[in-house]
């Protein structure tokens, strides 16, 4: 009868035994105690691919009159199909392995001559290390993902205005009153869609959709004294077609925010706390990638989005532009113009070191970054209080417009 | 806010605290591992030197499967648990608080995103912690790192999910050890009534070769949950 040897894995290396559980052979993968070759293992084994590293090993310590007893079926296959000798059975949880597994401490002490504590320090640090990596892997390949639904989500807003304003000029034919008195595009597609014709419009049934007492009075007023045509159920339907999809696509549009929201969660955790998933998002967008984010300067970063103002100011000496699309945020739109500039800068800097930190860390830190981010604003919102005194307007260099086109020393 | 006036251990099991407040109220807490950290929206009380965080019944199962007066609480200062589903660390961060510095808890979760927040907010900070990201339903692919344990601790909500428990301990609980399981009926068969299913994957357990010690219904604290503990001979 053949023996049993059992193949048991610890992060630290492989190791074999026999049946009563005696060592006999055994590889440390990696002397100098590095987390991240140990993480890297883990995540060979994981992916059931057996590093080569241990084949040799299990090829130089097995004689053929023993079958090797195995716990998992993809690392069995990989060791049969490469050391064509060896029998191997797939024994998950076997008593040996079991065995092994309570005396984890003797079994590392022994193999490798390490010290229980030193080697759950490592271990530690490896799974900490190997989960941020596949945290990361999954999330990487999303932000092109990203950027396409915050351009997806442009394209939705400038079609919902487009159908909007199609739509009350149409329906205002029948009813203009209604245009001045519902500012909101979604609630006026709800009226010409749910409602229709005027005279169908009552109290109760706007309050049905939701809106407020004083607007839908508003509303039922301006309907029975409107100067409008009379509108056929004929004609209404035409409008009607182009209202519902206009309702449709705000719901596209909610379901679009939901999804960039969720999926910056995952991409970029650290832009997303410090400026907002859209915004985020866009900047991803403008870049071409989080990665190419990450390695643009803090500088590009705060124009990202003006390109045409930066390049007019490169070549003509205009004034250059304070920022781009982080225009967006309110921190910078709701300040005084005079403050706009020097927020823009302390914005786009941490911006910077967020976008890092989620292209190659994956922590946590977008508190920290929007603290210190306050404290700036604040003190700028403090120095520079009053708008600064009107200087003599300085003309602008005067460089002579020499066509378009690439010019040398210029990029893009 | 109304302040605490006593502080006491819990009488059954040792590692967890009863906070008694003025106005009468009790909660449990347990001694914050990592002071100064908070993982969910729980509130840190300074008691002595040390630091003790509620725990909130409505949010952690194992709470409220301790309100709801299970007797066996194999978790306690300094076992091993092997944890699945471990999702943003509410439940993990306490059990890590009661196993203490001489404990560990190997902590499984699937979904990428909320192993994220489990990194961040509770495993970096607590070192008894070996965060891993893989599947609870094939446990070959993490038998490398997890040792043997005195508990499995599963909160995995899917079908079958007794069939994976079971799995799991089979490779990784000592003999004389606890299965403690929750379970979301709703999860796992919307179709039958919750009763159903508890009672098929309690019978699972059992074919399975476990001793079903205790079960108990987690409302109001939780609709539709029933908490079990098992014990493998």
């Amino acid at each position: 009868m053949q023996m049993n040897v059992y193949l048991h894995f610890t992060p630290l290396g492989p190791v074999l035994v026999n049946e009563e559980g005696q060592i006999l052979a055994s590889d440390m993968i990696t002397q100098d105690k590095d987390p991240e070759k140990i993480a890297r293992f883990m995540y060979e084994l994981e992916t059931g691919n057996v590093p080569e590293r241990v084949l040799g090993f299990l090829a130089s310590s097995l004689s053929k009159e023993y079958t090797l007893a195995v716990e998992d079926e993809e690392v069995a296959r990989k060791i049969s199909q490469s050391l064509k000798e060896v029998k191997v059975t797939v024994q998950p949880g076997s008593k040996v392995h079991r065995a092994l597994r309570e005396q984890q401490q003797a079994i590392v002490e022994k193999a490798f001559g390490i010290s229980y504590s030193d080697y759950y320090r490592l271990v530690r640090e490896a799974t900490i290390l190997l989960a941020r990596w596949k945290v990361k892997e999954v999330a990487e390949k999303r932000d092109l993902y990203v950027a396409q639904a915050v351009n997806a989500l442009d394209d939705v807003n400038k079609t919902i205005n487009l159908f909007a304003s199609r739509v009350r000029e149409w329906y205002g034919l029948h009813f203009p009153e209604l245009n001045d008195i519902v500012e909101d595009h979604e609630d006026y597609f709800k009226i010409v869609s749910k409602l229709g014709s005027r005279s169908n419009i009552s109290l109760e049934k706007l309050k049905e959709l939701g809106f407020k007492d004083d607007l839908a009075q508003k509303i039922v007023k301006a309907a029975s004294n409107s100067m409008g045509a009379e509108l056929t159920e004929f004609d209404l339907n035409a409008i009607r077609l182009l209202s519902d999809a206009g309702l449709q696509l705000y719901s596209i549009r909610r379901n679009l925010e939901k999804y960039i929201d969720e999926a910056m969660y995952d991409v970029a955790p650290n832009i997303r706390g410090l400026v907002g998933p859209t915004l985020g998002a866009r900047l991803i967008s403008l870049a071409g990638g989080l990665e190419k984010l990450a390695r643009l300067p803090a500088s590009t970063i705060q124009v990202l989005g003006a390109e045409k103002a930066l390049f007019r100011a490169l070549r003509f000496g205009a004034r250059p532009p304070k920022h781009g699309v982080i225009f967006q945020h309110p921190y910078i739109h709701k300040s005084p113009k005079w403050q706009r500039g020097k927020i823009a800068r302390a914005l786009a800097g941490k911006l910077a070191i967020a976008a890092r930190i989620d292209a190659f860390t994956g922590e946590y830190k977008a508190d920290e970054l929007r603290e210190d981010l306050e404290k700036r604003i604040e003190e700028i919102k403090t120095l520079y209080a009053k708008p600064p005194a009107k200087q003599a307007k300085k003309e602008p260099a005067q460089k002579k417009f020499r066509g378009h086109g690439k010019r040398k020393g210029e990029s893009k | 806010m109304i302040r605490p006036v006593k502080v006491v251990e819990h009488e059954k099991f040792p590692g967890i605290y009863v906070v008694e407040y003025e106005d009468g109220t009790k909660k449990l807490a347990t001694v914050n591992l990592a002071p100064g950290v908070k993982v969910y929206d729980e509130t840190l009380i300074q008691h002595g030197d040390k630091e003790l965080r509620t725990w909130n019944p409505y949010r952690s199962k194992l709470a409220g499967a301790i309100h709801k007066g299970i007797t066996i609480n194999p978790i306690k200062p300094g076992v091993k648990v092997l944890y699945l589903g471990v999702a943003s660390g509410t439940t993990p961060s306490h059990v890590s608080d009661i196993i203490g510095p001489k404990g560990v808890l190997f902590g499984v979760e699937f979904a990428p995103r909320v192993m994220r927040e489990f990194i961040e907010k509770v495993a970096v900070h607590r070192e008894n912690v070996v965060p891993l990201l893989a599947d609870a339903r094939f446990p070959t692919k993490y038998a490398h790192v997890v040792e043997l344990v005195d508990v499995v601790y599963a909160d995995i909500a899917q079908p079958f999910q007794a069939k994976y428990v079971a799995d799991n301990a089979d490779m990784f609980l000592k003999s004389g050890g606890y299965i403690m399981m929750a379970i979301k009926a709703m999860s796992i068969d919307v179709t039958a009534t919750p009763s159903e299913t508890y009672k098929r994957e309690i019978t699972h357990l059992e074919e399975r070769g476990y001793k079903v010690k205790e079960v108990k219904h987690l409302e109001p604290y939780d609709e539709a949950h029933a908490f079990v503990v098992a014990q493998k001979p």
